[in-house]
């Protein structure tokens, strides 16, 4: 069902796509993203240690993860005439190929103001093993003219 | 890819070029470089998180929309920060560790737009023996309107 400003309520879930991290999605995300940090491309370089972190091999972008929450919100609002206003992210785990993520999001509260109405998502990214890889909240806006569409 | 063969991939070449922790004055303009948005560039990010709502793609579906055309998705900042900064900026210093985003939009961008970025490293600070950067972001497009704002937390290589 299409959501609208009057039927959200707290607590409410938005399930984002699943997304299948592989070598090759990673370096499709370097091509894409312009970022070709050796983090994501070079395993000898990945051996190495960050300070007290070793990843033990390459890892995706957080961006990456930025993105699939992004599509996760847009996909969510765009068919209500809502609006992506805002996103927030904290990287909890790295994510390696092999791993499948799926982003969701959990309606947090509902706010008018004087001249539109607001939406705050809280999100959550896990892996296949349930571990939670990315934290955030993102702010939706559903004009009272709605948009979009 | 076009505009990957333009853009050197290896940010090993001009690591030495590129500001460390130490040498990071926090309010210090960095320097950007215009970029045209291409509907190529717009299609290669989509299809590498996925993305399939038409109004990126479907010129005549989004004429009927309200933005009047194909748009970018709003996280379209994240080739923009690659594709608005030269080579030396040190966003590409291997080792560079995303702690963490947040970003605000207007209003999307669109194929065909001339953006421009205005950046700066805010701040810098240690913690649990990690060198922190956070730097903050807005980008413009041809008109001087505001597309988007962000901050991004990064730990710096050692």
């Amino acid at each position: 069902m299409t959501a609208t400003f009057d039927n959200l309520s707290a607590g409410d879930v938005i399930d984002g796509p699943k997304f299948a991290v592989s070598r090759e999605s990673i370096r499709l995300f370097c091509d894409a993203s312009l970022d070709y940090n050796p983090l994501h491309l070079d395993d000898d370089y990945m051996k190495g240690n960050f300070g007290k972190t070793n990843f033990g091999g390459i890892i995706m972008h957080g961006m990456n993860n930025f993105g699939l929450i992004s599509r996760m919100i847009t996909d969510w609002a765009c068919p209500a005439g809502a609006v992506h206003r805002r996103l927030e992210t904290r990287w909890v785990k790295p994510v390696r190929p092999g791993d499948t993520i799926q982003p969701r999001g959990i309606i947090k509260a509902k706010q008018s103001t004087e001249k539109s109405r607001w939406v705050l998502i809280d999100v959550v990214v896990k892996n296949q093993a349930g571990e939670k890889v990315a934290t955030g909240e993102a702010l939706v806006e559903f004009p009272r003219d709605l948009c979009c569409q | 890819m076009a505009q990957a063969e333009a853009f050197e991939t290896d940010f090993w070449k001009d690591a030495n070029l590129r500001k460390t922790w130490d040498d990071i004055v926090p309010g210090e303009p960095r320097k950007t470089i215009p970029y045209t948005l291409t509907r190529q560039a717009i299609e290669l990010y989509c299809k590498s998180v996925g993305e399939t709502n038409p109004i990126y793609f479907d010129e005549a579906y989004a004429k009927t929309t309200r933005y009047g055309g194909l748009i970018a998705p709003p996280s379209i900042h994240i080739l923009l920060m690659f594709s608005c900064t030269p080579a030396d900026d040190w966003m590409r210093s291997p080792g560079t560790v995303n702690a963490g985003q947040s970003w605000s939009y207007n209003i999307p961008a669109r194929p065909g737009d001339v953006i421009t970025l205005q950046a700066r490293a805010l701040d810098k600070f240690i913690k649990r023996e990690r060198l922190f950067v956070v730097h903050d972001n807005v980008f413009f497009n041809q008109k001087g309107d505001v597309i988007c704002s962000g901050r991004g937390w990064t730990i710096r290589p050692m």
